[in-house]
């Protein structure tokens, strides 16, 4: 497949000679995200440095029917930025400048190419932090935040990234610049951002963000319990909320997780079945009492070890491990595939038991690592890719547990997105009507289907395979 | 003609009166009058499944808040939305109404889970779920949020659920002047309180209030109210005084949106608001026009056409 003849010409004139990259060899660097099983090589990456050189970039490819795909740092895990077949990549990686911070408003205004830790690194000598916080947060972008509706360890408190994002400036698929709300809250109309943040580079490219900063709290608690199993963590996770504590973040690693984690970075967990790390935040009198009653219900739960940090060092050793735990599982085998299903946060102990007997039943290790306290749970399924009957087998059985999560009235994606890996997935969680109303926005942003094709939405389903969304199903229970 | 008003008992008789009004060609509106057909939830105001453990209900749109109430506060829960009034959940949704506690719990946008709604051709259709997380598909339950029935009618909402606070302590303090206001409201951002709801009662002609609301555990909110004190002056008040700001905003004839840090300008030329500054929202007597980005609004009637096609919604 080629491009229009003289578009990248056009594309240079607009962004410079520089800011277009035509050798195959470079190309290949953006065929595929942080999900390496899915790799188009894009025909041209532009790489504009100003929204202007976006728009002039888009307006071309709306111009020529070309289409284009957006991309951060690459980072994402469902292959949402694997570049279309005949189409161009529109790297964001140059509009990185933060443009204003606002404290008076806890307000920061950026470009997409900012990272998701620099935020926090920009404002932290004023006491404020930015919340939602991604594993991938020291290269992950902003825009590509936006783009996924990015969560972390950190979300069970203090929300999303849909939480957070006041305002945005964006360039349709036709060019148009537009800009959705600003520093206040609540315009008037419907909620367009919102709607807007998690639709995974489909309706348009982000150019401009305003975020909500966060006060750092007055107090910071951490603990981690070691327990039996991970159903008897589960179990603790559980009563801490039917307690009334929210705290800032709840979240387990079983045994197999555990041992790739301390062969990494030697973290010094207590040796158990599997651990939960809780942490608390806010003013020291409330954190206090709540850490009082955690360590109670962890205890009454039969919790063998607990420790609580005492500095912030032992806090940040506390969470080196987890945070760590995708890329240490590198250790323990040769090749694993990362799954990202929620359940209701109730089921959690009997998703496990079900994910446990499904791994024995086809034979493969699966490691669980997971944000207890919003029911995310990232089962890794361990296999040698060598093995081709094996990799079948730990695909299918990811799948299966997807499954699971849906059948206990959970989620397809808790913070991965659908991107092109899940999309076939959707009528497991969806109606055919569901998915021709969200049609219904695609076709309000982009009629021609050129931004982003391909994602989230499934090429061809067959009328019968379309699933019951779980609300739907609740009233024909009801 | 007059408009007949319809009650639909399930969500398929919702349905099968939009579809059936388009096919007759006459325009629908949502608990108002002017449309040919004016559709009501009220016979809609089932809670379908409220999990306590999971801390999220499914309900019918057209149960009270009130009702809903009632029925979570014998789990310990809450849905943390104190508009004034005792709307419809789906009022909420379809408003955007919130309270003085949007301070800290958000908007419905950041309380709603999940959706379902009766589209103007008589599709139904859900999105977003009924768990705390999830990115599947796009999230039209944002979208319905702040749509005053004009993409369709919300028929069920699933909601994230908070404790109920065993302790709420209130502080007042006098506000002499827009520049008072603004030091006292900057002096909050920038302290570690976590305050539940900062409201600043204006008037320009004297007697304004700064009212700060603390919830937590016994301890978390007397240790709160006595730094907050400490930083601001002021005196305890009686929780009555949010019954005050609540009527205050039921009286209002426009919402506007401002940048927190403006808020000394804003309060310049007003001779009464009702403001909530962490939020960066404010209550006036008089009608706000939208202020949105002309490309936006265009942006913005696309997709209501891609939603009703044939101009069902009145």
């Amino acid at each position: 497949m080629s491009l229009p003849a003289g578009l990248a010409r056009e594309l240079e004139a607009a962004v410079g000679a520089d800011g277009v990259i035509g050798e195959l060899d470079e190309r290949r660097t953006y065929e595929c995200d942080g999900l390496t099983s899915h790799r188009v090589v894009p025909e041209l990456v532009v790489l504009p440095r100003t929204a202007e050189q976006v728009q002039a970039t888009v307006r071309l490819c709306h111009a020529h029917r070309v289409p284009f795909v957006a991309r951060g740092a690459g980072t994402g895990l469902s292959g949402g930025a694997v570049p279309c077949a005949g189409g161009i990549v529109i790297s964001l990686a140059r509009l990185n400048r933060i443009l204003e911070v606002d404290l008076e408003s806890a307000r920061i205004v950026l470009e997409p190419g900012v990272t998701n830790s620099e935020v926090s690194r920009a404002v932290a000598p004023h006491g404020f932090y930015y919340a939602p916080d991604p594993s991938s947060q020291q290269v992950c972008t902003i825009g590509g935040n936006v783009a996924e509706n990015s969560g972390g360890a950190h979300c069970l408190k203090h929300g999303f990234t849909v939480n957070h994002v006041t305002g945005l400036e964006l360039v349709l698929p036709d060019g148009e610049l537009v800009t959705l709300g600003g520093k206040g809250l609540d315009p008037p109309g419907p909620d367009l951002l919102g709607a807007f943040i998690g639709s995974e580079g489909t309706l348009g490219i982000v150019t401009k963000v305003t975020l909500r900063l966060v006060r750092r709290p007055e107090a910071v608690r951490v603990l981690l319990a070691g327990f039996d199993s991970t159903e008897a963590a589960g179990g603790a996770v559980s009563e801490v909320i039917a307690a009334g504590i929210l705290p800032a973040a709840m979240e387990i690693m079983d045994r197999l997780t555990l041992e790739a984690v301390e062969a990494a970075v030697g973290a010094g967990y207590p040796d158990a079945g599997a651990i939960l790390i809780v942490e608390l935040d806010g003013p020291a009198a409330q954190a206090d009492g709540d850490l009082a009653r955690v360590e109670a219900i962890c205890r009454g739960r039969g919790a063998g070890e607990i420790r609580i940090a005492a500095e912030e060092a032992e806090r940040a050793l506390f969470w080196k491990g987890r945070k760590a735990a995708f890329a240490a599982m590198g250790r323990v085998s040769p090749s694993y595939y990362v799954q990202d299903g929620v359940v209701p946060r109730t089921r959690l102990p009997a998703v496990l038991r079900r994910i446990a007997e499904l791994g024995s039943a086809y034979g493969l290790r699966v490691g669980n690592v997971f944000h207890a306290g919003d029911g995310n749970v990232h089962p890794l399924v361990l296999y040698d890719r060598r093995d081709p009957d094996e990799t079948a087998r730990a695909q299918q059985l990811s799948e299966e547990i997807l499954a699971v999560c849906i059948e206990a009235g959970g989620a397809l994606t808790g913070e991965h997105g659908v991107g092109l890996d899940k999309r076939g997935k959707l009528p497991l969680m969806f109606s055919r009507a569901d998915v021709e109303a969200m049609l219904r926005l695609k076709a309000a942003f982009d009629p021609e289907g050129l931004c982003n094709p391909d994602k989230i939405f499934p090429p061809d389903v067959p009328p019968d395979a379309w699933g019951v969304h779980p609300l739907e199903r609740l009233a024909r229970g009801a | 003609m007059a408009p007949s008003r319809v009650e639909p008992g399930t969500v398929a008789e919702a349905a099968a009166e939009v579809e059936r009004a388009r096919a007759a060609g006459l325009r629908v509106s949502i608990e108002r009058g002017d449309g040919d057909v004016v559709l009501s939830t009220r016979r809609l105001d089932r809670v379908l499944e409220h999990e306590a453990g999971d801390l999220t209900a499914t309900v019918e749109a057209g149960i009270r808040l009130s009702a809903l109430a009632a029925r979570l506060a014998q789990a310990g829960q809450m849905l943390a939305l104190d508009p004034p009034g005792d709307p419809t959940v789906g009022a909420c949704v379809a408003a955007n109404l919130s309270g003085p506690r949007r301070h800290r719990y958000g908007a419905p946008r950041d309380l709603v889970l999940g959706v379902t709604a009766v589209l103007a051709d008589g599709t139904i259709a859900s999105s977003g779920g009924k768990v705390v997380k999830n990115v599947a598909g796009y999230d039209l339950s944002k979208l319905f949020c702040g749509s005053t029935g004009t993409l369709g009618l919300i028929a069920r909402v699933s909601v994230r659920l908070h404790p109920c606070p065993q302790a709420q302590r209130t502080l007042a303090v006098d506000v002499a002047s827009a520049a008072d206001a603004t030091r006292l409201a900057l002096a909050i951002r920038l302290s570690t309180l976590e305050p539940s709801a900062v409201d600043l009662l204006w008037r320009a002609g004297g007697g304004s209030r700064l009212l700060v609301l603390f919830e937590g555990s016994a301890a978390g909110a007397a240790a709160q109210l006595a730094a907050a004190r400490e930083l601001l002056g002021g005196d305890e008040a009686d929780a009555s005084v949010w019954e005050e700001t609540r009527a205050w905003q039921s009286r209002a004839g426009g919402r506007l949106s401002f940048a927190p840090g403006d808020l000394e300008s804003l309060l310049q030329d007003r001779a009464e608001a009702l403001v909530r500054p962490g939020v960066g929202c404010a209550y006036v007597p008089e009608p706000v026009p939208d202020p949105s980005d002309p490309a936006a609004l265009r942006l913005l009637e696309r997709v209501r056409a891609a939603f009703d096609q044939r101009g069902t919604w009145a």
